[in-house]
């Protein structure tokens, strides 16, 4: 179970300016006021447009940086003071996933299963029972070098998948993957949703409404760095006064995006 | 240090030892210069020198006009030197370094001049830019300067005036330089290819495991892992410093044969490179692999790409690579900050390796010390700045 309570996070940048003249500080608000509660046994969504704030939230969950206020929680231990025995109990595949390319995927995935705390024997058992979940079997013996972006992605997600964290986080995880590869992701995390599976928590975040709607059996809207509405597909239509998800979320996100402004 | 500490810290050390490993290409182009080189240039030198051996064996002068000074070629031959006569074109050719050796050139009315007392005048011929040719000089001034000291001993003793008198002073040369001491003028390059092949070998892995794993955007997978960031960072740096030791003992091995194949026999002789050598020289590598190996990897860890990373590691490695050049512009001159110097102070600690000197704990103990602060400092900065560097990767 992950909770994600109001957090916060402001950057300072500066971008343009030109060879002589420095750019001016410029403050973004990347987060200010997300929450998400993600149950296990559930997949819950993080739906947002580009830039919402989606992948910074993430990545204060993963304990990258300190949001500057609010709390995040992983079964009940903080991010803030114990991040290493959170991140013991997720799996994260961030928006940064690169693979080492002159590493097999087979080893790939049990240098993280080892940084885990595994015994080699174990990272090794456990790669393999991955790829035949993922269907990646015949690539787990090659190097990461000429893997295709969908080959890249399983890989990714089985390295996150290694130590069978009881919560898994997903940052786009479809993006760049066809139409069969995105459903066998699908078939994937439902598996792992289900009591067969482990009854996983499961928090994946999206920009694509289908992915949603498929998936979700929680969404959370996120726009302009706040969580906007959240509540199941359903509840979330009827919130809108609407018949397609498409249009709600676009009433939900944007139309308080013009209150607030 | 903590089990668990010691156990992911080996975890990554030998990821990034074989990960680095498999990068064949650019271990094979980083072993050419680190391994080749050297050997190759210590055979060119040993060539040089045993040419200039043969030379001076074969006791050849090249003479224009020899046939207007009997007396000087009754004294050359004495001396049991070969008289040739020198092409017609020797100035030309001098230029053009196709002729390697210096030229006596004798005027017309030498013989006539020389016995009437009006001191003839000879051209010693040579083209400074002409190494080789220059280098025979010295035999030749030495020559003639004899059949001067020798035409007025026989004129003072025509008049009855000890030839002692013309010598007021016997000066005789001592060299105090121990065999292996004059051969360091040639074993001199070899620290100067051992600390590049420390650099060589670290430099590539440094980038690598920093900047290279930024780019590719495996940096921040790696630092969501529960692993204590200094475990991630003493793995990196252990596998860094590791390979530039690896590499500096293959390239302080690849002298081991290397001479074997000298040409000059008595180059041979005074070249003392053995398993001793090659001992104490990596020995004193280890603090320079430590603390550089840091240095690269925090120089790097901010760098956004492999490139960038690469032009500011560039200003280490020259400045390291050429330190023991200022001993070379500066022999003898050998003053106590040299130690305190990553690169130059390996370099004069080996440098009294092979002239046979024992090092004393307190000419070891800068460079140890040097490392060691720097190691300590960059890697401190390395882990502080890792997660800075993954969130402004963006």
């Amino acid at each position: 179970m992950i909770q994600i309570d109001n957090v916060s996070k402001h950057f300072v940048s500066r971008t343009g300016g030109s060879l002589l003249k420095r750019a001016p500080k410029k403050i973004v608000h990347a987060v200010q006021g997300v929450s998400v509660e993600a149950r296990s046994g559930r997949i819950t969504g993080l739906l947002g447009a580009n830039g919402a704030g989606k992948t910074t939230t993430l990545r204060m969950l993963g304990g990258l940086f300190q949001p500057d206020s609010g709390t995040i929680s992983v079964d009940g231990i903080p991010v803030a003071t114990q991040a290493r025995a959170a991140l013991a109990r997720m799996g994260i595949l961030g928006d940064a996933h690169g693979l080492y390319p002159r590493l097999s995927a087979r080893e790939n995935i049990s240098y993280f299963g080892r940084l885990q705390g595994m015994e080699p024997d174990a990272a090794n058992a456990r790669a393999e029972e991955l790829a035949r979940l993922l269907d990646m079997g015949s690539i787990l013996d090659r190097r990461a070098e000429g893997f295709s972006q969908g080959e890249r992605m399983k890989t990714a997600l089985a390295r996150a998948l290694v130590h069978d964290p009881a919560n898994i986080v997903l940052d786009e995880p479809t993006n760049g993957l066809d139409v069969l590869a995105t459903r066998s992701l699908r078939e994937a995390l439902r598996h792992l949703r289900s009591v067969e599976g482990g009854s996983k928590c499961i928090v994946f975040s999206t920009h694509i409404m289908q992915e949603v709607e498929l998936l979700c059996e929680h969404v959370v809207i996120v726009a302009q760095g706040r969580s906007v509405a959240e509540g199941t597909v359903e509840e979330l239509l009827a919130l809108a006064g609407e018949t397609r998800f498409e249009d709600a979320f676009v009433k939900l996100a944007f139309n308080t995006q013009r209150e607030a402004a | 240090m903590s089990t668990s500490l010691m156990r992911n810290t080996w975890v990554v050390l030998a990821k990034e030892v074989v990960d680095a490993l498999r990068d064949r290409r650019t271990l094979l182009r980083l072993l050419i210069p680190a391994v080749a080189m050297g050997p190759l240039l210590l055979l060119a030198l040993s060539g040089l020198i045993s040419s200039l051996e043969e030379r001076a064996e074969k006791r050849e002068l090249l003479v224009m006009g020899i046939e207007h000074a009997p007396s000087l070629r009754n004294y050359i031959e004495r001396q049991t030197y070969t008289i040739k006569t020198a092409p017609a074109d020797y100035e030309a050719k001098l230029r053009a370094t196709t002729l390697l050796e210096p030229v006596l050139v004798i005027g017309k009315d030498f013989e006539r001049e020389l016995l009437e007392g009006e001191q003839p005048t000879v051209e010693l011929v040579s083209d400074s830019a002409n190494q080789r040719a220059n280098a025979g000089m010295g035999a030749m001034q030495r020559l003639l300067g004899g059949f001067v000291r020798e035409r007025a001993g026989l004129n003072l003793a025509l008049r009855g005036v000890s030839t002692e008198l013309l010598q007021a002073v016997d000066v005789q040369e001592r060299d105090l330089a121990s065999t292996q001491a004059r051969a360091t003028r040639i074993t001199a390059i070899i620290p100067m290819f051992i600390i590049m092949a420390v650099l060589y070998g670290a430099l590539t892995a440094a980038l690598d495991s920093t900047a290279g794993e930024r780019e590719r955007g495996s940096l921040e997978p790696l630092l969501m892992n529960p692993v204590q960031q200094i475990a991630l960072v003493l793995g990196k740096w252990g596998a860094v410093a590791g390979l530039g030791m690896a590499v500096a003992v293959l390239s302080s091995l690849s002298f081991i044969p290397a001479q074997w194949l000298l040409k000059s026999d008595s180059l041979q002789a005074m070249f003392q490179f053995g398993g001793h050598e090659v001992m104490v020289f990596l020995l004193l590598q280890l603090p320079l692999a430590a603390g550089l190996g840091a240095l690269l990897m925090a120089l790097a860890i901010r760098s956004k790409t492999f490139k960038e990373a690469q032009a500011g590691s560039a200003l280490v490695i020259t400045l390291v690579g050429l330190a023991p050049m200022v001993s070379l512009l500066n022999p003898g001159g050998e003053a106590s900050w040299y130690l305190w110097l990553p690169g130059l102070a390996q370099n004069t600690l080996m440098m009294l390796v092979l002239k046979g000197e024992s090092l004393s704990l307190a000419q070891v103990m800068p460079s140890v010390v040097i490392g060691l602060v720097l190691m300590v400092v960059c890697l401190g900065y390395v882990a502080r700045s890792m997660r800075r560097a993954v969130v402004g990767q963006k």
